[in-house]
This record gives C-alpha cells, sequence and structure tokens, in this order.
C-alpha cells in the first residue's frame, strides 16, 4: 500500500507529521509540547497543566475571548489535555477549515500568559483539584501514583496540589514555557482528509519565526515501589482495592504482550469478569498495561463494598497467580487479537482517533504506524509472548497494595 | 444525499440503514422498547438487570460460551437500559455482520436467564446504585431525573434498594415475555450494508419473537415536571448544581431552535456560561446546559460544580445569563457561531460508521422514520436571532426546579 505519511522538519526543528486519509471528510491537527507533569519540579508541581489552560488565554495576536471565539467560528471539536509526559492541543474540524485550525493552534503555541488572566484562571484550576477529590477513582489512581513512584516526578498529580497551583507564579511560569515550547520541543500533526504540501507550507508560514530553544529533556525511569498503602476516606461508599506491578515502557517488544496479557485478565470477556465479578465480589475490576516512555506499570483495579475488601483482593490475587503458572490458551489470545483488529478497523476511519494514536507513536518512537503495522505487532502476540513477559514481570509476586475508600484497611 | 431505507419488516421489526459502500466496519443499534419506564413500580431495576443478564445463558450456549462467540468474531459489544429502551450496541467488520445479527438474536430470544446470573447482576446493581453516590455528577442526575420528568420518566435504571431487594428469576421471564418481542424492536444499521442483507437477516432471525400484537411501548410516556428546590447534603470539597425547566421535544418544530439557543449558552468555551461563569470570573471548572429528549418532551438542565463559596456567584450568574438571553440582543455573529457548531459537529463526527448509526436510530426511535441529516441541519441553519428571542418567550425560566448536592444548604438567592 502508499505509505500514507509525510514526515518534514522545518529548519527550527519543528517536526511535522501527517498523514493522508483521502476516504473522509474531515481533519484533525495538533501540537504536540514534549512536556508533562514528570518534567516538573516538586514545587512547581501543576505547572504543565496550568499552562496549558493558560495557553487558551491570550497571544500577541487574539485575546482570549478572540481565541474562544475563533474556535467555535470553526466548529467541530477542540480541546487540550496534560498528560506524564507530554501536553497536546487540538481541534477535529470539516477539511476545508483544517488551515484555519493550524493557525490559530500555531497562534496559541506563541502565548504571552497574560498576567491579568492568571489569578483568575488560578481558580479554575484549584476548582478541578476540588472537582477531582469528590470523585473515588480519581482520589484512588493520584494516591497510588504517589505511592508507587514516591520520590519520582511520576508520583506528582497532574493537576498539581492546592498549595504548589497557589504558590505558583507567573513569572515561574513564563520560564517554563519559554523553556518547554520552543520549537525543537513541539510537534505538528495532522490527519485526515489534507494536501501535505499545503500543510507544510502553512508550518512554515505559522511556525518558521520561532526560535528553538534548544531544550534537553532528562528523564530517568523511577524506582517501582511495592508495599502497602492505606487512604481512608469516609466520604466514599465503596472501597477502591489496587495491585500495581512493574512493566514495559511503550516502546517495549513486549509493548502489546503486556496489553493483550492485561486484557485476558481484566477486559471483557475476562477472568476477572468471569471469576470475579460475576461471582458478585465486585461491579467493576479490570486490568491495565499503563506504558509510560521509559517504564511501565500493569496494574489490577477493582471498586467493592469495603465489606469485600479482603475477598476482592483475594480473587485478585489468584487470578494473577494463574496467569502467572499457567500458560494462557491461545484461544484467549485470538479473542483479544480479534477485538483489536476491529477497533483498529474503527480507528482508521476518524481522523482525531489516528491524530492521537499518530501523536503516541512520533512522541514514543518517533516513527508514525499504519493500522496494518499495528495489526501485525498484535499479530506477533502468541501465549508464548505472554508466558515469557509474566516471567520477566511476575504478578505472583507482593507488589503495591493500594486501598483507598471509607474503611482503614488493612492494617499497616 | 446519504443512501436511507427504512421499512417494518412482516416480523414485526423496524429497521433502518445508512448505506455507507467504503466504511472498514458496520455498526449497528437494537433498541427494545422496554426501558426502565416499562418496569412494575415495585420492580424499580428490573430493565437493567435484565440487559445485563441476557447475554448470561441462552438454550444454546453457556454465558461465558457466548462471550467467546462474540470474540470470535472480533465484535464490539455493550448493553444500555435506559428509562424507554434497552439498547444493544454493536461494531464489527463487515464480513461478520450476519454472524452477529444471528448472535444478538439468540441472545434477545432464547435467554435462559440462569438463576445464579439473575442473583449476581441483583448484587452487582445493588453495588452500583451506592458506588453512584461517590460521582457526584451521576449522583446529581439521579438525585433531579424524578423532579424534571415525573415518577416514570425520572426512574434512574439502577432502581432502588428495596426494589432490587425483590427482584427474582421470576420477575425477569415474565417481563421479557411481555415487553420483549420483534414488534417492540427498532434496528438501525451503518456501513457497508445493502439493506436487503440486513432485511433478510433480521427476519431470518426474529420471525418468531415475541407474540404478535405487543405493539405498546411506541407512543410517548407521560412526562411530570416538579419545581421547587432540594438540597442533598453530602460532605464533599464542592457543591454541586442541578437546574431545569421545560423544553420542546426531539420532533417538535421548536427543537432546531432549541438546539441553537442552548449553543449559543453553552457551546463552546465561547459559549455564554462558560465565558461568563469560568473564563471571566473563575468561579468553576466545570458549568455546562444540555437538553433531555425522551419521546414528546424535553428538558433544559443547567449544571456547575463550585466550592461552596462561589456557589451563589455561580447560580446567580447562571440564571443571569439565561436572562440576558432572552432579554437582551443576541449578537448574530453568536448565532453563526452556535449554528455552525451543531453543522461542524455533524460533519465531523460523520465519518464514524457508529455515529452515523446512532443518527438512524435516533430518528427512528423519536420520529417513526428516518430524516436525511441535511433536511435537519438546514433546519439548524435557517434559525434566526428572532427565532430565538421567540423561542425564550415561550418557553421561559419561570418555573425552576433546583437542585443541590454537597455540604451546604444552598439558600436560593
Amino acid at each position: 500500500m502508499n505509505d500514507p505519511y509525510t514526515l518534514h522538519k522545518l529548519d527550527n526543528g519543528l517536526q511535522v507529521v501527517i498523514e493522508e486519509m483521502p476516504d473522509v471528510r474531515s481533519a484533525a491537527a495538533g501540537f504536540l509540547a514534549r512536556t508533562g507533569a514528570r518534567d516538573e519540579v516538586r514545587d512547581l508541581a501543576g505547572v504543565s497543566h496550568f499552562l496549558e489552560h493558560m495557553m487558551f488565554k491570550g497571544t500577541e495576536k487574539r485575546t482570549w475571548r478572540e481565541i474562544t471565539v475563533d474556535f467555535d467560528r470553526l466548529g467541530g471539536s477542540y480541546n487540550a489535555f496534560t498528560s506524564e509526559d507530554r501536553t497536546f492541543y487540538y481541534g477535529w474540524v470539516r477539511h476545508a477549515d483544517v488551515c484555519h485550525q493550524i493557525e490559530l493552534l500555531a497562534d496559541m503555541m506563541r502565548s504571552i500568559i497574560p498576567e491579568e488572566e492568571f489569578n483568575t484562571e488560578k481558580g479554575v484550576i484549584l476548582e478541578e483539584i476540588a472537582q477531582y477529590k469528590d470523585h473515588l477513582t480519581s482520589v484512588a489512581y493520584e494516591f497510588i501514583q504517589e505511592k508507587v513512584f514516591a520520590g519520582h516526578s511520576l508520583s506528582w498529580p497532574i493537576l498539581g496540589h492546592k498549595e504548589t497551583v497557589s504558590g505558583l507564579s507567573r513569572d515561574q511560569m513564563w520560564a517554563y514555557f519559554r523553556e518547554r515550547y520552543a520549537p525543537d520541543n513541539l510537534m505538528l500533526i495532522v490527519a485526515g482528509k489534507v494536501d501535505p504540501g499545503e500543510i507544510i507550507g502553512f508550518a512554515e508560514e505559522y511556525c518558521g519565526g520561532w526560535e528553538p530553544s534548544g531544550t534537553k529533556t532528562d528523564r530517568k525511569p523511577p524506582e517501582i515501589h511495592g508495599g502497602t498503602d492505606v487512604l481512608q476516606v469516609e466520604k466514599f461508599n465503596q472501597q477502591i482495592v489496587a495491585l500495581t506491578f512493574p512493566s514495559v515502557g511503550a516502546t517495549h517488544d513486549w509493548h502489546e504482550t503486556a496489553s493483550a496479557a492485561a486484557t485476558i485478565l481484566g477486559g471483557d470477556n475476562s477472568r476477572f469478569f468471569w471469576n470475579i465479578m460475576q461471582a458478585g465480589i465486585s461491579p467493576h475490576t479490570s486490568a491495565y498495561a499503563v506504558p509510560y516512555e521509559d517504564c511501565g506499570v500493569l496494574m489490577l483495579f477493582g471498586a467493592c463494598e469495603p465489606d469485600n475488601a479482603e475477598k476482592l483482593l483475594e480473587a485478585m490475587r489468584k487470578e494473577a497467580d494463574i496467569i502467572c503458572r499457567e500458560k494462557v490458551r491461545q484461544a484467549e489470545v485470538d479473542r483479544v487479537k480479534n477485538k483489536r483488529r476491529t477497533s483498529l478497523a474503527v480507528e482508521a476511519e476518524a481522523p482525531y482517533e489516528r491524530l492521537r494514536q499518530l501523536m503516541e507513536d512520533m512522541d514514543y518512537r518517533g516513527a508514525p504506524r499504519t493500522v496494518e503495522q499495528m495489526l501485525a505487532d498484535v499479530d506477533a502476540v502468541t501465549a508464548d509472548t505472554i508466558a515469557d513477559y509474566f516471567e520477566r514481570y511476575p504478578i505472583n509476586v507482593d507488589g503495591h497494595l493500594a486501598s483507598v475508600g471509607p474503611r482503614a484497611w488493612p492494617q499497616v | 444525499m446519504t443512501q436511507l431505507a427504512h421499512d417494518r419488516l412482516p416480523c414485526g421489526v423496524e429497521y433502518g440503514v445508512v448505506s455507507l459502500p467504503h466504511r472498514r466496519v458496520v455498526s449497528f443499534q437494537i433498541m427494545v422498547l422496554a426501558g426502565a419506564a416499562t418496569e412494575p413500580e415495585d420492580r424499580l431495576g428490573l430493565a437493567h438487570v435484565l440487559g445485563d443478564t441476557l447475554d448470561k445463558g441462552t438454550e444454546l450456549r453457556s454465558g461465558r460460551e457466548l462471550s467467546d462467540a462474540f470474540d470470535a468474531i472480533g465484535a464490539s459489544t455493550g448493553t444500555g437500559t435506559g428509562r424507554e429502551a434497552v439498547t444493544l450496541l454493536c461494531t464489527v467488520l463487515p464480513e461478520h455482520f450476519q454472524r452477529a445479527i444471528e448472535l444478538h438474536a439468540e441472545m434477545l430470544c432464547r435467554p435462559t436467564f440462569p438463576e445464579d446470573a439473575v442473583q449476581v447482576n441483583v448484587e452487582l446493581a445493588r453495588q452500583e446504585l451506592k458506588a453512584l453516590e461517590d460521582d457526584a455528577h451521576s449522583f446529581m442526575d439521579k438525585l433531579i431525573s424524578p423532579l424534571a420528568f415525573g415518577p416514570l420518566l425520572g426512574r434512574h435504571p439502577l432502581g432502588e434498594r428495596e426494589t432490587l431487594d425483590a427482584l427474582s428469576r421470576d420477575d425477569l421471564v415474565a417481563h421479557w415475555r411481555s415487553c420483549f418481542c420483534a414488534e417492540r424492536m427498532l434496528v438501525a444499521v451503518a456501513g457497508p450494508v445493502q439493506p436487503s442483507q440486513v432485511a433478510n437477516a433480521l427476519e431470518k432471525h426474529f420471525s418468531a419473537f415475541g407474540e404478535s400484537g405487543q405493539s405498546q411501548g411506541r407512543m410517548p410516556l407521560e412526562a411530570a415536571f416538579t419545581p421547587g428546590t432540594k438540597h442533598h447534603a453530602k460532605q464533599l470539597e464542592q457543591q454541586h448544581i442541578g437546574i431545569c425547566w421545560p423544553g420542546v421535544g426531539y420532533t417538535h418544530e421548536d427543537y432546531p431552535v432549541q438546539r441553537v439557543t442552548l449553543g449559543i449558552l453553552a457551546g463552546g468555551m465561547s459559549g455564554r456560561l462558560f465565558t461568563e461563569v469560568r473564563e471571566k470570573q473563575g468561579l468553576v471548572y466545570w458549568v455546562d446546559a444540555w437538553h433531555s429528549t425522551p419521546r414528546g418532551c424535553g428538558m433544559l438542565f443547567m449544571g456547575a460544580s463550585s466550592t461552596p463559596d462561589n456557589c451563589a456567584k455561580t447560580y446567580e450568574t447562571m440564571l443571569r445569563e439565561v436572562d440576558r438571553l432572552a432579554k437582551d440582543d443576541i449578537d448574530p455573529e453568536e448565532l453563526e457561531r452556535a449554528i455552525t457548531g451543531i453543522v461542524a459537529s455533524n460533519e465531523t463526527r460523520g465519518d464514524l460508521t457508529r455515529s452515523r448509526c446512532n443518527e438512524m436510530a435516533n430518528d427512528l426511535f423519536q420520529f417513526g422514520h428516518p430524516v436525511p441529516i441535511e433536511e435537519k441541519l438546514a433546519k439548524v441553519q435557517a434559525v434566526t436571532v428572532k427565532d430565538v428571542q421567540d423561542y425564550l418567550m415561550k418557553y421561559p425560566r419561570d418555573s425552576l426546579c433546583v437542585v443541590t448536592l454537597g455540604p451546604k444548604e444552598f439558600a436560593r438567592p
């Protein structure tokens, strides 16, 4: 098949990546900033996410009001998000509007971080932090990150702490922005019904004058901690019980294997579904492979009645032990592969979904992967690769146990 | 224009097809018009438990075998129970479409409702009901729905603790016998399939499903709005506000105007609520307005979450913005943005096969026939500033239902 990708680098280091999708009517574009919560220092925890909000607040050319109005003139959907590894700004529009979308996003990347908007937006962030604290699953995930990656920047909450956000100044954010949002740390990604030559022309026009900063990302993989940690929060009804184990990062050869193993254990029609949920122990129990650039964890995560916590833990441990000791059946692997084929076919018709995948592939692997290449990676997973994975990354060991909910359990 | 097909088969199933020849997947939705509103009053939660137990065993297969059969064709499936229907969703590669319909038919027409699976699903529903309170937005929805829609349409699909306790396998079987039949089925399909393929598959597999004459479930149900104020005390960080008042339903001639009005109020980041409550004052992270439209009626909602000190100001600003819409001039550019938002969103999401399927399902459910998307969008594009002002005069927000959830009793200013 024809290669649908065009890769181009501007003189200032800005990478441009384009995927042509001639059969669709829309196009999605985004700027990837290779900076996230793990690139922060402790006292500035939350600056990446706060900055993401401030990027909508004004440029030399536009006020915050003009930015939002211009987005809404195009329609479609747009937003931004911050993760541990990156920050991403995107829009999904009718294909004829993609040049306007790119111009607007490019303008936003040269934010002036207006002083007069800083404190108002700080209020919004503090409300967002408060909102997370009323949501059990969010509270549990933040607690697990904090404990499993203790001492490493991956343990900071993406939103930051109330104290660090409250104490953050506009000057501190400006310094972070100048270093991390230079063109040599950004990438423009476009997918959909587009003309690559035209897109490169827009990139040169809108971004060609940006000055590189020579910034280098200095990331080190964290130590992954074991042990037991309990967070008692009486206002919730349910108890979260989670086990976390070391796993592979996003570019490891076993990445798809880890994902398939987690699905067999805790996806739809999985061992957890039939042996834990359909045993009435928990309404929601799952397993996830959570990959970062240079490390990863495999998490077994369930919610239950507080009195069922022992039963849930025992059941998760039992399934973890079985999958490590006994090779999975080929039929289980095939089931996962079949579903993945369908999900990749769905992804192939959606420019926004392709944009997200391109973003991840470019960031982690430095090159895009076609749906066919991803299918080949999925096809390489076998019962043997899963057995090899669990031999190297066993989950029938203690790992890290987190318990979050109204019950102070277990006694530590 | 897109090729749309629609018919009612001799077996009673009504179906609609959006033919999209170049797509890579087929998506379909099967709606059985037997949602929470059809439950006996002392068995609330029955439709949800039934929906979750349908795939736990058939006359031909155990629950695991059925799941394995779906996985063998890589089907992405899901079941949801709403107030008016139990909906089964499926996306598959085109070569597996026939098999996917066959398996759904087996599940719907020949379930065995194993006793142990029923008990487990009742227990899980009890747990989910409690878990609902750990998510403020879901809990708020449960609190406000009975006031917005009344005792029938305001039911929560998970039911109530007491009514779940009373559920038995016999209840499921009786409900399935009385409400699950071909004549209560709407099937929407989108993707590279011919209408004749769809018709043949449905007629083949659903020809003997249920007793004929069970055509109830197609008429709108009675809604009852209860204005007033209600506070639910809970020790939370934030105060959650829900406000609602009557609007119009999906098939009403003023519905396109209602969509545009909501677009001006809450479409995108330049919408009035986001601008005034969040961008200018920093009072909230989340504020929104939307409508909910069971057949035959519609309600407008506004929601926001803020820390208790910001709550009164948030509430006042939200209502002020609705009033300002009715009293002050609407900028034509603002109107244009709201219209563009609806049209562009439809066109971009139209690249997704499942989105086209969803549109067809909604048309069958609401109108009783497909309506070309171009026709619906043309009505939206024809909305004027005067239409919006007339709409706001006709459906004023003078009678409100306000629900708050959080640490402080909230005194309405």
